[in-house]
């Protein structure tokens, strides 16, 4: 006689060669229990439809920020910083360049994935690679701000930016399969409409882009001419 | 175990190197914790609530990891007790029941919408339904797919009160859902 605990242990597979060889044999000549594991394997279906959802689905950026608000860390740890010219002189001149020249792109709805979990790291999606491939500095996205923009030693553009609807921030570079999130950061959005560019990127999302960068972060044109190249 | 999906990346058993490799894992493993507290909680926008609690101890206890333990596991003990103190301070559990009106840092109509569906769901319910005891074992073993030993030890109770848990909940759950969907 198979007890209902044994034949959950079977079907979960927690008997040993014994045992498993003991249920097979009463399961082959009883019918009542065929029946309770199949009800077993139907209730496993179940669970599996209910809840795997969560494998496929895009893990929201705020969880995503949780879990790596170190990077930053690791990447000025990896990369002896260089004394030039900073993010703070840049930014006081873009400010300068980008006064009254705040571009609406209308709302750019139609939410969903923004940052994908895949085998290459964190993957920008959605608006947000849209943003990184076409965006200027310049332009207001709306739920995509573009940041700074600059070459990493590896020869890589890399592009910061700030997700205001998920109080996001981030830097993300593009390789080979994309553009891939290097860290994100939570970000605290500037009161008012007047936006300067680069102020609302926070310090650890500056200090690695000093720590990363290789040459001067790029203006304006040299931003659009890289934009022309498709980042490449 | 019997083939279970473990999401992108397989961290069990592995020993890390360092907090960087482990911080990695952590990124890696998001979409299990989800999937972990959508079945403790029975609700898409406090299971991420949870997870997100869960993911900030963590990272605070990365150096109490025990090397050449289940890195999951781990992380779901955490997300467990988590949900526990969560329970106890806001009384959570009497409003599991409530109509899923989170969305309050969900901020989108398609997102409520989808989960609204999710929580609707047979399971959902019935899982919601379960005594809390219950609801974690099955939570680990049969969504999760970790072994009665592992659960067991997730859960801090001997081995026996796993499998008698399990199979309480399994006949509750059997006896709510009725037969196939």
């Amino acid at each position: 006689m198979i007890s209902d605990e044994k034949l959950m242990a079977y079907a979960d597979g927690e008997l040993d060669a014994i045992e498993r060889t003991e249920v097979e044999a009463a399961l082959a000549s009883d019918e009542t229990l065929r029946a309770k594991l199949e009800a077993h394997r139907a209730l496993s279906a179940r669970f599996a439809s209910a809840f795997d959802g969560a494998l496929d689905e895009p893990v929201p950026a705020r969880l995503l920020a949780a879990a790596q608000p170190q990077r930053v860390v690791d990447f000025a740890a990896r990369r002896e910083p260089k004394a030039k010219w900073g993010y703070r002189e840049w930014g006081a001149m873009a400010a300068s360049l980008a006064g009254g020249l705040i571009i609406g792109l209308g709302a750019m709805s139609g939410r969903g994935e923004l940052i994908a979990a895949t085998e290459d790291g964190l993957s920008a999606r959605g608006v947000l690679q849209a943003a990184l491939n076409t965006q200027l500095a310049v332009e207001d996205g709306g739920a995509v701000r573009v940041g700074l923009s600059f070459r990493n030693r590896d020869g890589e553009y890399c592009r910061t930016f700030a997700l205001t609807q998920q109080d996001v921030a981030g830097l993300a570079c593009r390789e080979q399969s994309g553009w891939q999130v290097a860290m994100t950061s939570a970000y605290t959005p500037q009161g008012g409409d007047i936006r300067q560019a680069g102020s609302e990127t926070p310090p650890e999302i500056l200090a690695a882009v000093d720590a990363m960068i290789a040459g001067d972060v790029l203006d304006a044109d040299a931003e659009r001419a890289a934009r022309e190249e498709g980042w490449r | 175990m019997d083939g279970k999906k473990s999401g992108p990346s397989v961290v069990s058993g592995v020993m890390m190197a360092s907090a960087a490799d482990q911080q990695a894992e952590l990124v890696a493993m998001l979409p299990r914790l989800r999937r972990f507290a959508r079945a403790l909680t029975g609700q898409a926008a406090d299971a991420d609530d949870l997870v997100q609690i869960a993911v900030e101890r963590a990272l605070t206890r990365l150096d109490q990891f025990q090397p050449g333990t289940r890195f999951d596991a781990w992380l779901f003990s955490i997300v467990r007790n988590a949900w526990i103190d969560e329970a106890r301070s806001r009384q959570r559990r009497a409003r599991v029941f409530a109509p899923a009106e989170e969305g309050e840092r969900v901020g989108d109509d398609g997102e409520k919408t989808m989960h609204a569906r999710l929580e609707a769901s047979d399971m959902w319910m019935a899982m919601r339904a379960l005594p809390e005891e219950q609801r974690e074992a099955i939570a680990l073993v049969c969504v999760e797919g970790l072994g009665y030993r592992e659960a067991a030890e997730t859960l801090g109770v001997p081995i026996g009160t796993v499998t008698s848990r399990l199979a309480r909940g399994r006949e509750a759950l059997q006896r709510m859902l009725g037969g196939p969907p």
